[in-house]
């Protein structure tokens, strides 16, 4: 079988994130990206499958800036097999890239699709359900535990009540949340052999997409700067004041 | 500025691990002066010993400029975890180099595993800078040689595996009449000294080495007999270059750990990192840094290149030095009190980053060679 893993580059968690100042999104300039962690999330858990016997083939395919080759190096790092990058500069929007997606779902035949259940940059988790409705393939989204037959995966989800298992019959869609594994570390050799493996360059007037933007951003404002706190004299002090000026009691 | 994306792979990858794994039991491993080899063994299944060995010897076949990378990183981390890492980068840039196809293949898989643990044995009692002192003999003994003298301050001695023994093969010809030996340490004859308690770096286990009548194989030589001494010299670039950027790292901690104090701790009021008296002292700190790193990255660069690097190998392994201990002293200045009490990081650091002007010849050793160096090519040579 072989496990399709979209990876999106995204600014990297660790950075502190600043607002342009004519608010049209955030600052992108210098600023260090690397791959969306739930997409990491959901390259381990290929591998994985793949060294259990499950999958034999693990292809991984990114949609964006040419750039985005780094991070297809990093995923062919950990030891994906070999990667696609559909090329543009354009901000690529959920739909569009669930039809990318599908063409490159289509062309390829995998039999599972796993993908990461939001990016950590627009917080939209949208692509995973988005793809499998056009693909018409049954879906499984935020996924603590995965286990692969050859015709069905069983999938746990972490829903808000706790955990519910669904069986998918195969090819399905499967998006990752936190606590499906720790990716891995690239060894060194592997980010030396990541450099010989084969890049497949496309792009998506290839797959007869178009990526013009349909969602219109009105503003983009930082958070709120947390307020110092204040000292209370007394017990009696703190529940006056969080009556009249807190109004919270 | 010489990093390519590659490279940039390789960093953020040890930069990582040192994050996660090395740096949050950094002072546990100084305070209990314990070997961490669970660490080791989990950089060995990652690649992070042997950076250069070739591919075709089964390893990841990297330059010395991705080998400075890591060991800025590890040491960032925690020196003495980046130094195991410099010390089998030696050894299997030795093997490498002067080994057999047998000793090849015998040797450096396990090394580069850790699951074997090396020693690199210069130093003696008599001989510390100037080798010429050196008194630990090899005599002919059938096919092989019988080993006799002793080592002192030997990284690893403690619990290593095999040591690369320098030793004279003919008392009258010099610096011509010293070889290395690949020695097993567990043979017959060898003794080892207790593990000495160090200033800093105090993971890292240190002690002598005793040999009497060790009896050696022939295949124990390692290259041609009578080329050890230049042969150890030969490898000391790369080594250089490790320290260099060994000293950066602590560095870079020191750094990291002041500026995030000073933008916490308040005294009249203000953060102190609003004073100007503190503000020098870090842009001191981010200067001497970033400029020890590039001379340490063009030091790599030169060797990558194959181009004479001896001077820049020096200059870069001096400046690091002296910079890491003048500017990890910054460090617990910007700290206070707390910088002087055990349990701070830059408490620790300022200890780690003294050896730095010491071993892998002593920083007056550096300035010697950069003197020779100059006066044999000139001042652009
Ligand atoms: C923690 C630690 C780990 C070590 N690990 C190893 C190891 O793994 N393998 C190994 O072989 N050795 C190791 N060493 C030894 C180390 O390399 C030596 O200590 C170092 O080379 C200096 O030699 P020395 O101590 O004999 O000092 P000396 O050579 O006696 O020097 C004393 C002082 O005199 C100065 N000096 C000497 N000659 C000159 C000169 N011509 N001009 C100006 N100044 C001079 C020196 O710079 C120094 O300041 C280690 C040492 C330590 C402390």
């Amino acid at each position: 079988m072989k496990i399709l893993v979209p990876v999106k580059r995204v600014v990297d968690f660790n950075v502190k994130i600043r607002v342009k100042p004519d608010g049209s999104g955030v600052d992108l300039q210098n600023v260090k990206m690397s791959m969306n962690p739930f997409d990491e999330i959901a390259v381990e858990e290929a591998l994985r499958l793949k060294e259990a016997g499950k999958a034999e083939e693990v292809v991984v395919v990114s949609i964006g800036p040419a750039k985005a080759e780094e991070t297809l190096r990093t995923a062919l790092a950990m030891g994906a097999d070999r990667a696609i990058l559909v090329e543009t500069d354009d901000a690529v929007e959920p739909l569009a890239v669930a039809k990318i997606l599908k063409a490159v779902g289509e062309a390829e035949q995998p039999g599972l699709i796993l993908l990461g259940k939001q990016a950590i940059d627009d917080d939209c988790n949208q692509t995973g359900q988005m793809l499998a409705a056009l693909l018409g393939w049954g879906q499984g989204t935020f996924a603590s535990k995965v286990e692969l037959a050859s015709d069905a995966v069983t999938v746990t989800r972490e829903v808000d009540g706790g955990l519910q298992t669904v069986s998918l019959r195969l090819p399905a869609v499967v998006t990752t949340d936190l606590r499906l594994n720790e990716p891995r570390y690239a060894s060194l050799p592997n980010i030396m052999r990541a450099k010989k493996k084969p890049l497949d360059r496309r792009t998506p007037a290839d797959f007869g997409v178009a990526t013009a933007a349909r969602l219109r951003i009105l503003r983009t404002e930082e958070p709120a700067r947390r307020m110092a706190g204040v000292k209370v004299g007394s017990v009696a002090e703190l529940v006056d004041r969080l009556r009249t000026e807190a109004g919270v009691l | 500025m010489f990093v390519t994306e590659t490279h940039e792979q390789v960093r953020d990858m040890a930069r990582q691990f040192a994050d996660e794994v090395i740096r949050p039991v950094a002072i546990d491993l100084d305070r209990d002066e314990r070997f961490p080899g669970e660490i080791f063994e989990q950089m060995g299944d990652l690649g992070l010993f042997g950076i250069g060995v070739p591919e075709a010897l089964g390893g990841p076949g990297f330059d010395t400029l991705a080998y400075a990378l890591v060991m800025e990183e590890l040491s960032r981390g925690y020196a003495s975890v980046a130094d195991q890492c410099g010390l089998v980068e030696l050894i299997s840039t030795l093997l490498v180099r002067h080994g057999t196809p047998e000793q090849q293949a015998q040797w450096l898989k396990p090394v580069m595993s850790a699951r074997t643990k090396v020693a690199y044995c210069l130093t003696e009692a008599e001989a510390g800078s100037d080798l010429s002192g050196l008194r630990t003999t090899a005599d002919r003994d059938g096919a092989g040689w019988k080993l006799n003298g002793g080592k002192i301050w030997i990284h690893n001695a403690p619990v290593a595996d095999i040591g690369f023994v320098l030793a004279r093969t003919d008392r009258n010809a010099g610096h011509r009449g010293m070889s290395i030996f690949i020695v097993d340490l567990n043979a017959k004859g060898v003794e080892r000294g207790p593990k000495e308690h160090k200033m800093g770096q105090r993971a890292s286990q240190v002690g002598a080495l005793n040999f009497s009548d060790v009896t050696l194989p022939p295949e124990a030589l390692l290259g041609e007999e009578g080329r050890g001494f230049h042969m150890m010299m030969s490898v000391l670039d790369k080594g250089r270059v490790g320290i260099g950027s060994l000293a950066v790292g602590i560095g870079q901690a020191g750094l990291e750990a002041a500026l995030d104090y000073a933008q916490q701790r308040k005294q009249f009021n203000a953060r102190i990192a609003d004073f100007q008296g503190v503000q020098w002292l870090l842009a001191d700190m981010a200067k001497d840094i970033e400029a020890a790193r590039l001379l340490v990255q063009s030091a790599a660069v030169k060797i990558d290149r194959g181009e004479n690097a001896t001077k820049a190998c020096s200059m870069a392994k001096c400046f690091a030095g002296d910079m890491a201990v003048a500017r990890t002293a910054d460090a617990v200045q910007i700290f206070g009190g707390s910088g002087y009490i055990r349990g701070f990081e830059v408490e620790r650091l300022y200890r780690d980053a003294k050896i730095t002007q010491i071993y892998e010849g002593t920083n007056q050793i550096q300035r010697m060679i950069i003197a020779r160096e100059l006066v044999k090519h000139g001042a652009r040579g």
